[in-house]
């Protein structure tokens, strides 16, 4: 069976960030090297990002902040034939004006082979916060968006697509 | 070198003072990931852009840095306010020291 | 009447389709309404009726509608999937109706049906747990409803061919109680039967899809018909990866019936009110290609690159035990071969085919497609359309073995051709020698194995070095760890002797012929290599080939079905006078398989396969018809691709271009085939592909034990042998 996903919000409470209320990032830094001890490959280096270097990711840029899931709205395809140009659009809530604006929007991915996939810097001068782009999905995964707004906080939202190639041959 | 291909902007000529424009880009670029494999299995090196930025009248107002899973000939739209006629300078960078620029005038009208 | 066709309106029809039994409900209207998927999201046989768990649908009569996720393709999952839901339903087996869960609205409910692929062997295998539990689940909400209705507790209620009974001597029915049943929470974990209950699961009931498919009623995509329909037919660059350079339509496009010419990237079509007239027009039509870098690659430069495989140092090791250098340098005899296979296509009886109609805003399929889900994404990224707007109406497919499901070139061309003519259905039907030429091949693979035997002949050193080209990096780069295909090494990483000192290397090599799932994967050509090279190593023992495996196998599950093969073909005693026998073992995709092949060979070249048995242990079988079905197609495939099939590469394309050329295996040339079926339960294997493994290389060692000649690549043919038909 595909895998089952929890709604967004408790999948990334298993990558250490927690809900709306006690929102920070964990605090401990797994050690990445014990995942990749597959006995039988000679090069430990995994070949696609695990949720804990999701984890680490999230942490060298945001540090121990606190990520409210909301505000952000992420749109790609539920299922993409090619996992190599997937459409995505990141629409954030927030009248972009002097006073309150979104400074920043980050995408990451779940089980690519580096969780960052993309950083971008805006301002009141972009009007409003949609950016649009195409990303690749090495496998199905879930894909997160986190906005940093002008006043410090940080906001996401969280989707799952389903890449169909990589359901095959095992 | 550059080994970039074509960028191309696609924004409207003019706008009303206040207007939010849509500002669609494309740029032509393997943005080879380094994970991928040759013929024999072995890894293709690296070679992806890695900033894109756009300046209107010489002010910063879109940044991106590019990491190895956005997809070839990256494509962005993104917007701006419309505040004053003038240029939009769009500069994408590779990491073989490859550049990319275009440019694109609007006439705002009051 | 089961299928039928009537339109109430110029633009506004409805086509029922004969898929199973029940039949299953298609409408649609160009106009923007689509009756059977409706914008709701509820599906045909769900309009007005309760869904009891989303895979579950009962209607007033007791008719149970049963979903099904996976793709019929001649398997029986519309039998075997439906049996599951049904023996922890407890309804009435003769009332159950199977139908495929609607694509679209799979998509609206969030992927809700779980996976649509249909390969690997996995249809029963990875359903079979969700699938028991709702019909388990389904089962405690309608005893509640009637315990809820009755007042009643629920301990004294219990349920059984769709009739709930209390102790009191009250009955209802299922239909009558889904409607309160359909509102109660679904249990999260219901208890499920313990398989020494199972009344339904190991039986073997009509299968829903054979009696359409017996008497021709069965509706394949190239049947649909639709107004207005137009047909295409294609051509693609011959050269794999290359474009189309030019074309002159002047000739064709005055052809009668011609309606339009296509072109796309590398790709050519001919439009035309039927597909004859589209298919002559494509004739005359002269096409320049730009093939690139690949137009001088023939069958011979890519065994050389192969070669370049077996003979590259600082390769990825995909398993390591011992150290076999140095037990091959401490050998009392050292044996050394190399194997090889060539590119084999599916050649599907139905050859790629898909209807497409788009409008502005909306796009309709029509596939007979191994997985839904490619498919709708396939449309929608073809059609720049989001994937809410895209209906796929899943066809059952005439053939799949692979060659349906992540490649869905087919549908998009579809699309793409049909965005061209806006509100007019297009249905693309590619000729069988577009289809012989543009395959996803079974790729090319070489090996060189080095065993070593102790004094005793004892084997206790192997080497295994192999180069082939990689499936996975087309579809599925991200599990290539380490430059190691986990598909490819199958077979050999492994394998399950117990031989102390073990190396296996991997080489990928891969030419530009397009690699595709071809039914049983590399467990095709690994189980040739590797149980050939056994039966090498067993000669050079002095020992029998079963007593050489045993144990080498002890513990094993293997060890039990190759018991099973030898005592129904009498192994421990010698073969009847004139004939020769050969066995092999291979465990794959879950389930564990022995096949031993008989055969009589006249003038030391003509060869007859008299007869095949096979075991397998597949944990638990669910329909046993079905997997004896399923058995005796694999030795059909098993025998078919190692006697006869080969794809060839010439100036960059490929040599063969219909049956004629590219031959299967006939009826005449069929052998008896004994299926027998040892499940030791506890676990569920697939049955699909596990049956096939065994066979070529147990033929194989059938042919040395008669002739005296070690055949070392397929096919068998190219070695001098003829068959006898």
């Amino acid at each position: 069976m595909s895998r089952k996903r929890g709604n967004s919000a408790l999948e990334l409470t298993k990558h250490g960030i927690h809900d709306i209320h006690g929102i920070h990032v964990a605090s401990r830094r797994r050690a990445l090297q014990a995942l990749a001890a597959g006995a039988c490959f000679l090069i430990a280096r995994p070949a696609t990002a695990t949720p804990d270097e999701l984890t680490a990711a999230l942490r060298e840029t945001f540090g121990e902040r606190s990520i409210t899931r909301g505000r952000v709205k992420l749109e790609i395809p539920r299922v993409a034939e090619n996992g190599s140009v997937v459409p995505v659009t990141v629409s954030v809530d927030s009248p972009m004006t002097q006073q309150d604006y979104v400074s920043g929007i980050h995408l990451f991915a779940e089980k690519n082979h580096l969780p960052r996939i993309l950083e971008m810097q805006l301002g009141p001068y972009n009007g409003k916060a949609v950016v649009s782009t195409r990303v690749r999905m090495a496998t199905s995964q879930q894909l997160t968006a986190v906005a940093v707004l002008s006043d410090g906080s940080l906001w996401s939202a969280a989707a799952d697509i389903e890449v169909v190639t990589s359901e095959c041959g095992l | 070198m550059s080994r970039m291909g074509a960028a191309r902007v696609r924004m409207p000529p003019s706008a009303k003072r206040g207007e939010v424009v849509e500002i669609r880009t494309l740029v032509q670029h393997p943005m080879e990931s380094g994970f991928r494999l040759d013929n024999t299995g072995k890894e293709i090196a690296r070679h992806i852009i890695e900033s894109f930025d756009c300046t209107y009248n010489g002010r910063e107002i879109f940044r991106a840095k590019l990491h190895p899973a956005v997809s070839t000939n990256p494509f962005f739209t993104f917007y701006a306010v419309a505040s004053e006629s003038g240029e939009f300078v769009f500069t994408w960078k590779d990491d073989q020291g490859g550049v990319a620029t275009a440019t694109q005038s609007l006439v705002v009208n009051t | 009447m089961k299928t039928q066709k009537f339109e109430t309106g110029r633009r506004d029809f409805l086509v029922r389709t004969a898929a199973v039994s029940g039949g299953f409900m298609i409408g649609v209207n160009l106009s923007g309404t689509v009756y059977a998927a409706d914008a709701a999201g509820t599906p045909a046989a769900a309009a007005g009726t309760p869904e009891v768990t989303h895979w579950i649908v009962i209607q007033p009569d007791d008719t149970v509608v049963i979903r099904i996720a996976r793709s019929e393709l001649g398997q029986g999952s519309f039998t075997g999937l439906a049996q599951l839901v049904a023996e922890e339903l407890e309804c009435d087996w003769s009332k159950v109706r199977p139908e495929y869960a609607d694509v679209n609205d799979h998509i609206r409910r969030n992927r809700i049906f779980g996976s649509m692929s249909t390969g690997g062997s996995r249809g029963i295998r990875e359903s079979q747990e969700y699938l028991r539990k709702a019909g388990a689940s389904a089962r405690e909400m309608l005893v509640a409803a009637a315990a809820q209705e009755w007042n009643v507790p629920v301990a004294e209620c219990k349920a059984a061919k769709s009739v709930i009974s209390h102790s009191s001597g009250k009955t209802t029915t299922y239909g009558k109680m889904a409607a309160a049943a359909a509102k109660l929470e679904v249990p999260k974990e219901p208890k499920l039967k313990d398989p020494k209950d199972w009344k339904l699961i190991g039986t073997s009931p009509p299968r829903f899809d054979i009696a359409d498919k017996t008497t021709g009623k069965q509706i394949y995509t190239a049947d649909v018909r639709l107004p207005d329909l137009v047909h295409a037919s294609i051509v693609q660059c011959p050269v794999f990866g290359g474009k189309l350079k030019s074309y002159d339509d002047s000739k064709a496009k005055a052809m009668r019936g011609v309606k339009m010419i296509v072109a796309g990237d590398d790709w050519v079509a001919v439009v035309a009110d039927n597909w004859w007239r589209a298919n002559q027009a494509l004739k005359e039509l002269p096409v320049e290609w730009n093939t690139g870098e690949s137009g001088n690659v023939t069958s011979e430069s890519i065994m050389t690159f192969l070669r370049t495989g077996l003979d590259a140092t600082d390769v990825p090791v995909a398993r390591k035990d011992g150290d076999a250098e140095a037990a091959l340098g401490a050998a009392a005899k050292v044996i050394e071969a190399q194997y090889h296979a060539p590119y084999l296509n599916h050649a599907t009886m139905e050859p790629q085919t898909a209807t497409a109609v788009v409008t502005d805003d909306k796009v309709e399929v029509w596939v007979g497609t191994q997985n839904g889900e490619a498919t709708i994404a396939a449309a929608s990224e073809a059609a720049g359309i989001p994937l809410e707007n895209v209906i796929v109406h899943k066809m059952h497919a005439g053939g799949g073995f692979g060659r349906r499901g992540p490649h869905q070139e087919y549908t998009k061309q579809a699309v793409w051709i049909a965005q061209k003519m806006p509100g007019t259905p297009v249905s693309l039907q590619w000729s069988r020698e577009e289809d012989m030429k543009q395959g996803r091949y079974r790729p090319v693979a070489l090996v060189k194995l080095r065993a070593g035997l102790d004094k005793d002949g004892n084997w206790n050193a192997w080497h295994v070095r192999q180069a082939d080209q990689s499936i996975f990096i087309t579809v599925r780069p991200a599990d290539i760890k380490n430059g190691v295909d986990p598909v490819n090494v199958r077979c050999f990483q492994d394998n399950p002797y117990a031989v102390s000192n073990f190396t296996d290397e991997y080489a990928m090599r891969n030419p530009h012929v397009p690699p595709g799932f071809w039914r049983a994967v590399a467990h095709t050509h690994n189980p040739f290599f590797r149980e050939c090279f056994i039966d090498e190593l067993v000669q050079a023992s002095g020992k029998d080939p079963v007593a050489f495996r045993r144990p080498l196998l002890k513990g094993k599950k293997d060890l039990g079905v190759m018991e099973a093969v030898v005592k129904a073909a009498a192994w421990d005693k010698p073969a009847p006078k004139g004939i020769h026998r050969g066995i092999a073992v291979v465990d794959s995709y879950g389930s564990f398989s022995a096949a031993v092949v008989e055969i009589a060979v006249t003038n030391g070249t003509v060869i007859e396969v008299k007869r095949v048995v096979v075991a397998l242990d597949s944990g638990y079988v669910v329909h046993p018809d079905a997997v004896i079905a399923q058995i005796q197609s694999g030795v059909i495939w098993g025998l078919s691709s190692s006697m006869h099939e080969e794809i060839t590469i010439k100036d960059g394309r490929v040599v063969q271009s219909n049956f004629s050329d590219y031959r299967v295996l006939r009826l005449s040339e069929t052998p008896k085939i004994e299926a027998i079926l040892v499940p030791t339960g506890g676990f569920w294997g697939g049955v699909g592909e596990p049956p096939i493994g065994a066979v070529i290389p147990a033929l194989g060692n059938a042919i040395f034990a008669a002739t005296g000649k070690r055949v070392r690549s397929l096919p068998f043919k190219n070695h001098g042998f003829s068959y006898k038909t």
